[in-house]
């Protein structure tokens, strides 16, 4: 099982939702981040004072899938989250040792 | 020292304003009232509090976050935009002598005499500068005469109009929101004032055709709310759509902020109405009950439509506040006209035909003009429906005191009589004064924008900037994050460093404020 975690712009979410369940992604959990990367940050000010901010909202997406499932689904979030500007994300895979589905107890990928 | 400046006060007093014929001289300030001056003055402050904060408050809470500080943002210079052309022109376009001759209180209209005569000799007064010197504190007068000679000063009638002029633009504001080029809008808001606001009053108030006609519009159901409704439709589809991912998902960011606001709007509103006779008198306290009265049955008939009718089959709480909108709107041209049935039947009336019109056809206008807060429902055709149902419920045994429009019965005490009571004349009255407000409020806003979009090379910000929103436009955004601000310039450094501890407190007695760090 793999835990395939994507950083995007905000604003992309809703296509990376339809991308997901177009390719049968069963879940994902979203919430919402701080970051930089190669886009710095902007420049707000407040009564004059100016302030540097480092960091840009994102959002955080995470999927639990399969093995099999991983290149598919990493291939639909890429897709679905590029905008081909500067500050489109990232999206990395990191393995999973188990997962249990809370109401029934199932274990395994049949827990995905 | 009180007595000298008592004395100075009647010596300043001797204006050319005074009301010839009224037992009124020119050294004593016997005109004034404490009460009515208190009324007014209170009535316009309420008013005003409708536009800042209670618009900002309503419209900054029902965009997104991302529109909060830019839609607070036009509210607030746009209403400061109408007082500055007011003062300089504005107010005697609406109020002052018509441009077609005759001095304010002798009008060049003939009852039943050549109607473009009528129409464009009194079409708007002389553009000129308004509270020269010593006319701040003479008697106000009404151009269009009063019954009674009013007992507060020019500068109380003229800042209660103010307020007027001031919130409808901002009204409108919710057509145009989340993309209007901020530029266009520090000039569009005076220039709608001066070629739109200033005529509707006129026409409506000031003692232009219709006022003369007998036409009604007590507190603005025409002049403001239709007026805003129509121009905010045609700015619209004007400027063109807000971009395609915010008309999908706009949804609103705070609904406390706006139960702040829309609360204000509503209390506010006795200012609106109750301020409009003139006096602290009965028509006020009748014109106060009468709001509430239309409101409160507006309210609840469109939470009862959205209970059994909408889609949801629930209650909701903006529906609850559209309803209430609705109430105060169709109320306005008929506060102090109607009995206490009348108001409750206009708020029931004017809730349910907005309500279908919301629901079934508002997803059609939508697709092809984008008025962001369907303004032309809640505003344009609550306004029309309150301006026509006032000519079926007025009731003659209301009587009124003073002038608010009706000329012909203003020079004594007048009642008037709508089509339930025997005069049908009256609801053609209001159809037709209605009708030109919406064509000429039409053309008027189209042509303003013609040429703002030549001269600012369109109306609407580019793409980029509406996908960021506030903090493209104003570098500002409603709800900074807690962490990751770095101060730049002159006190950057201070208190903070985001690589070690802060740097030692200096020993010298001028403390080096920028912490060695630039």
């Amino acid at each position: 099982m793999k835990l395939v975690t994507a950083v995007i712009k905000p604003f992309r979410l809703d296509a990376v939702k339809e991308a997901l369940e177009a390719v049968g992604a069963r879940g994902m959990t979203v919430s919402e981040a701080q970051g930089f990367g190669r886009q710095k940050g902007h420049t707000e000010v407040y009564r004059g004072a100016e302030y540097q901010v480092a960091f840009t909202p994102k959002i955080r997406v995470e999927v639990l899938v399969e093995e099999s499932a991983a290149a598919g689904v990493i291939d639909a979030i890429v897709k679905a989250a590029r905008t081909d500007k500067i500050g489109d994300g990232k999206v990395w895979v990191t393995p999973v040792e188990t997962v249990v589905r809370i109401r029934t107890g199932e274990a395994g990928p049949d827990a995905i | 020292m009180s007595l000298l400046m008592t004395t100075m006060v009647h010596a300043a007093s001797c204006g050319t304003n005074a009301v010839p014929g009224s037992p009124t001289a020119c050294s004593d300030l016997s005109w004034l009232s404490p009460g009515d001056t208190s009324w007014q003055l209170t009535a316009a402050t309420f008013v005003a509090l409708m536009s800042i904060p209670g618009l900002a408050a309503l419209y900054g809470g029902l965009v997104p976050k991302k529109w909060a500080v830019n839609t607070m943002m036009m509210a607030f210079t746009g209403f400061s935009a109408v007082l500055v052309v007011w003062v300089l022109w504005a107010y005697k376009m609406g109020f002052g002598s018509p441009i077609g001759g005759g001095t304010a209180n002798t009008y060049t209209y003939h009852y039943g005499g050549n109607f473009f005569a009528n129409l464009f000799n009194n079409f708007v007064g002389h553009p000129e500068t308004s509270l020269r010197g010593s006319s701040e504190i003479t008697q106000a007068t009404l151009p269009i005469g009063t019954s009674v000679p009013l007992r507060f000063s020019t500068t109380a009638l003229f800042y209660f109009q103010f307020v007027f002029a001031a919130i409808t633009p901002l009204l409108f504001l919710g057509s145009v929101l989340g993309r209007i080029k901020f530029k266009v809008w520090l000039l569009f808001v005076p220039l709608w004032s001066t070629f739109v606001y200033s005529v509707n009053a006129m026409l409506m108030w000031g003692g232009g055709y219709w006022a003369h006609e007998g036409a009604l519009d007590y507190s603005g159901g025409y002049v403001i709310h239709l007026a805003a409704g129509t121009s905010g439709f045609v700015a619209a589809w004007m400027i063109g759509p807000r971009l395609a991912r915010d008309r999908a998902k706009f949804v609103p960011h705070n609904l406390p902020i706006i139960s702040i606001g829309a609360g204000i709007v509503w209390l506010g509103w006795n200012g609106f109405n109750g301020g409009d006779p003139y006096f602290a008198s009965a028509d006020a306290a009748t014109a106060v009950v009468n709001t509430n009265l239309a409101t409160v049955s507006a309210l609840l008939v469109w939470v009862l439509w959205d209970m059994f009718a909408g889609k949801s089959r629930k209650p909701t709480f903006l529906g609850a506040i559209n309803g209430m909108i609705v109430g105060l709107v169709a109320i306005t041209p008929a506060a102090g006209y109607v009995d206490g049935s009348g108001a409750l039947l206009i708020g029931a009336i004017a809730s349910s035909i907005v309500w279908f019109a919301w629901t079934f056809i508002q997803p059609y206008t939508l697709k092809r003009v984008d008025d962001a807060m369907g303004v032309v429902y809640t505003h344009g055709l609550a306004g029309l429906c309150g301006g026509l149902l006032v000519g079926i419920f007025a009731d003659p045994s209301v009587i009124i005191y003073a002038s608010t429009g009706a000329s012909k019965k203003a020079l004594t005490p007048f009642a008037v009589t709508g089509w339930l009571y025997g005069n049908r004349h009256q609801f053609f009255l209001q159809l037709f004064a209605g009708l030109t407000i919406i064509v000429y409020d039409a053309l008027a806003t189209a042509v303003i924008l013609f040429v703002l979009k030549l001269l600012f090379r369109g109306l609407r910000m580019s793409d980029e900037e509406l996908e960021v929103g506030d903090l493209a436009i104003h570098e500002e955004e409603a709800y900074p994050a807690d962490e990751g601000y770095t101060r730049v310039g002159e006190l950057a450094g201070v208190g903070a460093s985001p690589n070690g501890p802060p740097p030692a407190p200096s020993m010298s007695s001028t403390p080096d404020l920028t912490g060695g760090v630039r």
